[in-house]
């Protein structure tokens, strides 16, 4: 009963080399975490991760919005706005949340490792 | 038992269990990957709209993305309260005193205002436009400048500018009262969020979300399950609460957030009181849950108004089941059946909630 038959090793070999795949297919994606989400008005979305710090720049309906994410943080520093609400608004680092610059069309969001919501009334 | 009968069924079994194996294992991979939903975001109504498609494929999707965006950039252009639009034509002529002919996408929109007001006991009004204008909400941003004279509000106030004040003849619009001026954005957004919606049905597409900063229409679902809807808390970041669609629902916010300007420290929002002139106050937001956009929008904004005392029976009169109002000491009321939908995100020790049948 105790003895191993050579399928016995193959079943045992085989689960052992899928490990590694099973762990990247399942638990891969979130050591990356939160990501950001860029959009654009008529444009496609473009997905960052939250934990590389990067500046980058956006054109939008009436320029270029200027965007920075450092420290697991983002934030709009410039865009061709009157109001600069969107400067305004400050860091974001939590889940979900959103700035926005209307004017040129532009918003920023963290979308957490379950995108909980379909969308989100205010 | 000779041992070979046994090895022989190990092997078969083995190349069996393999073969199981692997396939679960792709077919468990392939369940795992949420159902494709088709979003776009594009820029209409002066804000920022989200489209969500589920169930058709792309090219289709983004054909009704284009088609909605249309339809409600038109309205929007139609409906402006301050460029000059058809709405800005009619408000014109009632101010001279003639009568105006409507083509029906007016009149029904014009004869729902009056419906609605009427409803709201006048709570909502959208024939208050002056007042509107008198706070400077008419522009798209208002500057952080004094608000006006009590004065001029006090004269608007008594110049008593009602929906029930304009007489609707089939399409020969008119108006008994030359203070009225029609502004439409208490539920112009919920109208433009309707047509939206009829406008993806036309196209065959039966769940979708139509988000229109904020405010949204969901219909339909993903695939068997439900929408899931985040509502934003009105004074921190993330949501406050979440609850998921029943079929074909709208969700309206109206916040004291939302737009407002400052002035000597003194935060001055957009949601003004008819019956003062100013500000409505006690109310920081109320989200409605109910079938049409344009009657959720109407009625979130005149429950705002209504305030912790009357949001109840002006709910009740304008036939919505389902509210909350988060009143200015943050305390949360809801309606029974709202708190039936609702999944509260909240600390109970800090934060007291009232629930109403």
């Amino acid at each position: 009963m105790t003895r191993t038959t050579l399928a016995d090793k193959i079943v045992v070999t085989l689960a052992v080399l899928l490990l590694p795949f099973l762990y990247i297919e399942f638990w891969g994606n979130s050591s990356q975490g939160e990501v950001v989400q860029i959009r654009s008005a008529n444009s496609e979305t473009i997905t960052l991760p939250l934990d590389q710090d990067k500046q980058l720049k956006i054109a939008g309906a009436l320029g270029i919005s200027t965007i920075e994410i450092k420290d697991r943080q983002v934030r709009f520093i410039d865009s061709p706005c009157k109001g600069k609400q969107c400067i305004m608004t400050g860091w974001l680092n939590k889940d979900g949340q959103l700035a926005a610059c209307l004017p040129n069309g532009v918003t920023v969001q963290i979308i957490g490792r379950d995108h909980r919501f379909d969308a989100v009334n205010f | 038992m000779s041992p070979l009968p046994r090895q022989r069924l190990t092997k078969r079994s083995f190349v069996n269990f393999v073969v199981i194996f692997f396939s679960l294992l792709f077919l468990s991979a392939c369940g795992q990957r949420p159902p494709q939903v088709y979003q776009q975001q594009v820029l209409a109504l002066g804000t920022l709209v989200d489209i969500s498609i589920y169930g058709v494929d792309e090219e289709q999707a983004a054909k009704a993305v284009t088609a909605v965006s249309n339809k409600m950039e038109a309205i929007h252009h139609n409906w402006h309260a301050w460029q000059p639009s058809k709405l800005t034509y009619i408000n014109q002529q009632l101010a001279a005193g003639s009568t105006v002919t409507l083509n029906p996408e007016q009149q029904q929109l014009i004869q729902t205002g009056i419906t609605l007001a009427k409803k709201s006991n006048d709570l909502f009004n959208p024939a208050a436009g002056k007042l509107i204008a008198l706070w400077g909400f008419h522009s798209d941003e208002r500057p952080d400048s004094a608000p006006p004279a009590a004065s001029d509000i006090e004269a608007l106030v008594q110049a008593d500018a009602r929906m029930s004040k304009l007489t609707l003849d089939g399409n020969q619009l008119g108006s008994t009262n030359p203070a009225v001026m029609i502004d439409v954005g208490g539920y112009a957004k919920g109208y433009a969020v309707d047509q939206g919606i009829a406008a993806l049905r036309r196209m065959g597409i039966s769940n979708a979300i139509i988000n229109a900063g904020g405010d949204l229409r969901a219909i339909g679902d993903k695939g068997g399950r439900p929408w899931r809807i985040g509502i934003r808390h009105p004074r921190q970041p993330g949501v406050i609460a979440s609850l998921e669609t029943h079929g074909d629902e709208s969700i309206f916010t109206s916040g004291d957030y939302e737009r407002y300007f400052e002035y000597q420290g003194q935060r001055f929002h957009h949601i003004i009181d008819p019956r003062t002139g100013r500000p409505a106050q006690g109310t920081r937001s109320v989200t409605i849950i109910h079938k049409d956009a344009s009657t959720a929008d109407a009625a979130a904004t005149a429950i705002f108004i209504a305030g912790p005392t009357l949001w109840r029976e002006t709910a009740r009169a304008m036939g919505i089941k389902e509210v909350m109002l988060i009143d200015a000491t943050g305390t949360i009321h809801m309606t029974e059946a709202m708190s039936q939908r609702v999944h509260l995100n909240i600390d109970t020790k800090t934060t007291k909630t009232i629930i109403v049948p």
